[in-house]
């Protein structure tokens, strides 16, 4: 298990953290902070007293010493629902150096696990799906949630083809509360079908990440002669031209990622591409600076 | 240029390998995984296109190394001169200058075509003048002084050898692996047939010697000869021996010839006798009466040929007193005196006067005065005897030692100084007997008798004969006959008995001719007589004593040795036809007779086909005359095939590391 819990993407992690998620939904202990006050147990301000306001709510202690009638408010604190979608379809098993983009996936997610499980005492599940519903851990903060988590990390072994209709539709089955559903994927689909596969979540309320996780190799392949190549997850054959690959390739790629980052962003989406060659602590640092922005 | 195994270019047909495995096999590799073909389109290009061939050198490199190995088995060769033209050649002037070179004026023309020969030659062109006989005698370094070369033709004296072309063929090898230049062979002979070797791939020369025949006979020439004479080298008292001759004639019509006796110079007697068209007559001089001392004797004919030094055969007979031969024997042994004295009286008449007695009054005697001593299955000597019989070996004596089944009883032979290994009675094996297996022909004792079989032997000595010469053994590898040699002297072995009862040797025929030859062996009159061949050997020490003079007066009267030679040579050769007389170290005086060998008297010359084969197929032939300086150039075919497999080496290393660059580079390849 150590393997999914590097210090150094740790310690990347703790200084932004998954704070600025966990805001928009939560009942938030510790580091979540909820941008509305609410009525919890944190102390934020006095406000002089209006009439209408609720007679509960007057700090007696303060009239007694200044005869004067002072609301106290608190600042709420939340406590959020973390998901993780993780495709474990068999195009995940590409690589072109030492870490699949399966691999990738696994680190980021144990990150998110660890930082939301430990660190933040949140609740933490994941769905591990191809064209099915292979695995469903219940978000949960009890005791071994984490080891529960990452022992389900560990065995999505990538197979199949991936098709996000099923496993969302049983997603939203399990889902009671909003939380931050975070889907890790190298997004094979079409877009416009993706977002309208993923938005009953953000409708729903959710906070939605999609982590789109590529390989450098499958953004700019290099190839030197005509080759042929096999679809992993359909095993279908087909053999390309270097100048294909160098130029339409090239643009259809750089497509698909704007498409969907477009679309994910109008549909009140977040989007993050993780190219495996980068560091991973690089890419949440990242993604956490870009969400900090946001605010 | 051309092939000379056309066949093996069927190997190029493998370049195909290298082409299917680059073009075709290549673009079947295994499919690349890829995560999607979604934005992938099917354009499937043209065959032809796809199929580029990768790594064309590498590719090149393959091609060229099977078609240089297949055109390296095919062996490649193109047609060089012989003798370039570029005057960095050797030219080779060979005179024969053998017994028949006599005959006429062969060798004075033979100098005169070679001086011809040398003349045309260009000035910086270099010459080696040498001389054909029995052995390649070289006359001078290779030069361009026209001088030197004049004065070495002009000091060719003909010769008494018999000329031999197997070994100027070996000579010519020698000299071609030390040259490393072309060498042009001129050699003026007459081609006699009796100088060719029994293999004519003797006389093969090397490629890089191109043979130009400057023939100075054409025909065989009638020619009559003395061929041989057989005469005792020695006789003894009153005797008078018996002259042989045979008179022979070599492609000579029916003629009567006279035949002449001459001792010292003196016309004894003389005979008629008529000569078969090319055949042969005996002749016989029935009493040859000389003087005490030795007799220089000639048989002579009047052939009035071309060939007049071979009408005459020398040869030498010396009267002397019989020599006292010592017969030593154990006092109950009265067979083996009487077989061996009776043996030796039959074969060499009164040559020898044996002396037998008893190992008990043998203490007093002096062994210095016999001619050799015979120890007859004798166990052991008195001391004193022992003493002066090996002094006397040491300083030249020779002894014949038979051990039977009293010395056997000794653990080590006396005076032989050998241990016994074992001793064999085979009439008590299954075998009963043993015969004589393997006998050494070359040895004197053996000579005339050559086959020792019918002998049975019923009990040997094994004696060790790791030191020794084995003259004969037994079938089961017992050696029988051995020889040693002791300071000066020899001792001979015979691991029997000569008393009839430990084998039947003394009553068997042979047993007479091997008395005899060994008597004469180790008495040492065999040398000291009769008539020799040219080139002979003659032994002047037997042993490895040095410093004590030896003399050699040679036919003209002078000394053949110099002061060192006659100090340390043990052996001398000889050269020139004559009468040669000897000083040995012993202080005993000898002289032979010698004669060329006539061989050398048939002129036939050699074919003339085989004649072309040896010149190769040029134009040189024996039939048309060489013209003077005239230099021949053949064609000679010159293997290419090493450089081509010095290219395939150099294609190979550089294809492994071509080839190792890229499969790692393919490796690194996903």
């Amino acid at each position: 298990m150590q393997r999914f819990l590097d210090p150094s993407v740790l310690a990347g992690i703790s200084g932004l953290d998954l704070v600025a998620k966990t805001v928009v939904d939560g009942f938030m202990a510790g580091l979540h902070r909820s941008p509305t006050f609410g009525f919890s147990q944190e102390f934020a301000e006095y406000r002089a007293y209006a009439p209408g306001d609720d007679l509960r709510h007057i700090d007696w202690n303060v009239f007694a010493r200044t005869e004067r009638c002072y609301l106290k408010r608190y600042r709420g604190e939340t406590n959020t629902l973390l998901t993780v979608l993780l495709d474990a379809s068999n195009s995940m098993n590409y690589t072109s150096h030492k870490v699949s983009k399966m691999d990738y996936a696994r680190f980021t997610a144990a990150s998110l696990f660890y930082l939301t499980t430990q660190t933040q005492r949140d609740a933490a599940g994941l769905i591990v799906f191809d064209d099915e519903l292979r695995n469903y851990i219940r978000p949960s903060t009890r005791q071994g949630q984490l080891y529960r988590l990452l022992s389900g990390l560990e065995h999505a072994e990538p197979r199949a083809r991936t098709d996000f209709s099923k496993p969302l539709h049983h997603f939203q089955q399990f889902l009671r509360r909003r939380g931050v559903v975070v889907i890790i994927s190298d997004f094979y689909v079409p877009p416009r079908e993706l977002i309208r596969t993923v938005e009953p979540l953000r409708f729903h309320g959710n906070e939605v990440v999609l982590f789109h996780v590529l390989d450098p190799k499958e953004i700019r392949p290099e190839l030197s002669e005509p080759t042929t190549l096999i679809d992993l997850e359909t095993s279908e054959t087909l053999e390309v031209s270097p100048e294909y690959t160098r130029n339409e390739y090239g643009k259809k790629i750089d497509a698909q990622i704007e498409a969907l980052r477009d679309r994910a962003i109008s549909a009140g989406m977040d989007y993050y591409l993780l190219v495996t060659d980068q560091p991973l602590d690089g890419a949440l640092r990242q993604y956490l600076a870009i969400r900090q922005a946001r605010r | 240029m051309g092939l000379l195994s056309p066949w093996f270019l069927a190997g190029t047909a493998a370049v195909t390998l290298p082409i299917y495995l680059h073009l075709l096999r290549r673009h079947r590799a295994d499919p690349r995984p890829f995560s999607s073909l979604m934005f992938f389109e099917r354009r499937t290009q043209s065959s032809i296109k796809h199929r580029r061939l990768r790594y064309l050198f590498l590719l090149s490199l393959r091609l060229a190394l099977l078609l240089l190995v297949a055109l390296a088995f095919a062996n490649p060769f193109i047609n060089r001169p012989a003798v370039s033209a570029a005057g960095d050649k050797l030219m080779l002037v060979a005179i024969d200058n053998s017994f028949s070179m006599r005959a006429g004026s062969r060798l004075a023309d033979a100098r005169r075509e070679a001086l011809s020969v040398l003349a045309s030659r260009r000035p910086s062109e270099r010459a080696q003048i040498i001389a054909l006989g029995s052995q390649v005698r070289v006359l001078t370094d290779p030069t361009q002084d026209p001088g030197a070369l004049r004065a070495a033709l002009e000091s060719i004296e003909p010769g008494d050898s018999r000329a031999s072309f197997g070994e100027l063929a070996h000579a010519l090898r020698s000299l071609a692996e030390s040259a490393h230049t072309p060498i042009e062979l001129h050699l003026f002979s007459d081609m006699q047939k009796s100088g060719m070797p029994s293999s004519f791939t003797e006389i093969v020369l090397p490629a890089d010697v191109s043979l130009v025949l400057h023939a100075v006979a054409r025909n065989a020439v009638p020619n009559w000869a003395v061929e041989s004479v057989d005469a005792p080298g020695q006789v003894w008292e009153q005797n008078k021996a018996v002259v042989h001759a045979v008179v022979a004639g070599y492609h000579t019509p029916v003629a009567t010839r006279t035949v002449s006796l001459v001792v010292d110079g003196k016309l004894i007697a003389t005979r008629s006798v008529e000569v078969p068209a090319g055949g042969r007559a005996a002749v016989e001089f029935p009493s040859l009466d000389v003087p005490y001392g030795f007799s220089r004797c000639e048989v002579r004919i009047d052939s009035a040929d071309s060939l007049p030094a071979d009408d005459v055969s020398l040869f030498t007979v010396e009267r002397s007193d019989p020599e006292r031969v010592l017969f030593v024997h154990e006092s109950s042994d009265h067979r083996s005196p009487l077989y061996f004295q009776a043996a030796l009286g039959a074969a060499a008449e009164k040559a020898f006067n044996l002396e037998a007695v008893t190992v008990d009054h043998a203490g007093g005697i002096q062994p210095s005065g016999y001619a050799f001593v015979v120890l007859s299955d004798v166990p052991s000597l008195p001391a004193s005897f022992e003493d002066q019989l090996l002094k006397y070996i040491r300083s030249g004596g020779n002894v014949l030692v038979a051990a039977g089944t009293s010395a056997a009883r000794e653990r080590h032979v006396t005076v032989f100084g050998e241990n016994i290994v074992d001793s064999r009675y085979y009439s008590r094996d299954g075998v009963r007997f043993l015969m004589v297996g393997d006998v050494d022909p070359s040895h004197p004792s053996i000579g005339k008798a050559e086959s020792w079989s019918g002998v049975r032997f019923y009990f040997a000595v094994h004696v060790n004969a790791d030191n020794s010469r084995i003259v004969a053994r037994l079938t089961d590898r017992t050696p029988l006959l051995i020889e040693k040699k002791v300071g000066e002297g020899r001792v001979l072995l015979l691991g029997s008995g000569l008393d009839n009862l430990t084998n039947d040797f003394p009553i068997h025929p042979v047993f007479i001719p091997f008395v005899e030859q060994t008597a004469r062996y180790l008495s040492g009159t065999e040398r000291r007589s009769g008539a020799r061949v040219v080139d002979s050997l003659l032994e002047l020490r037997s042993g490895k004593q040095q410093g004590v003079g030896v003399e050699v007066i040679d036919p003209e009267g002078r000394r053949a040795l110099s002061l060192d030679e006659a100090a340390s040579a043990e052996t001398f050769q000889l050269r020139r036809a004559g009468f040669y007389e000897l000083h040995l170290p012993n202080g005993r005086r000898d002289v032979v007779g010698v004669n060329a060998d006539r061989r050398e008297s048939d002129l036939d010359v050699m074919p003339d086909d085989v004649l072309s084969l040896w010149g190769r197929n040029t134009n040189t032939g024996p039939e048309v005359p060489s013209a003077a300086g005239q230099t021949r150039e053949q064609a000679r075919p010159y293997g290419l095939w090493w450089y081509a497999m010095l290219l395939v080496l150099a294609a190979a290393v550089a294809e492994s590391l071509l080839a190792g660059q890229y499969l790692g580079r393919l490796r690194e390849e996903p």
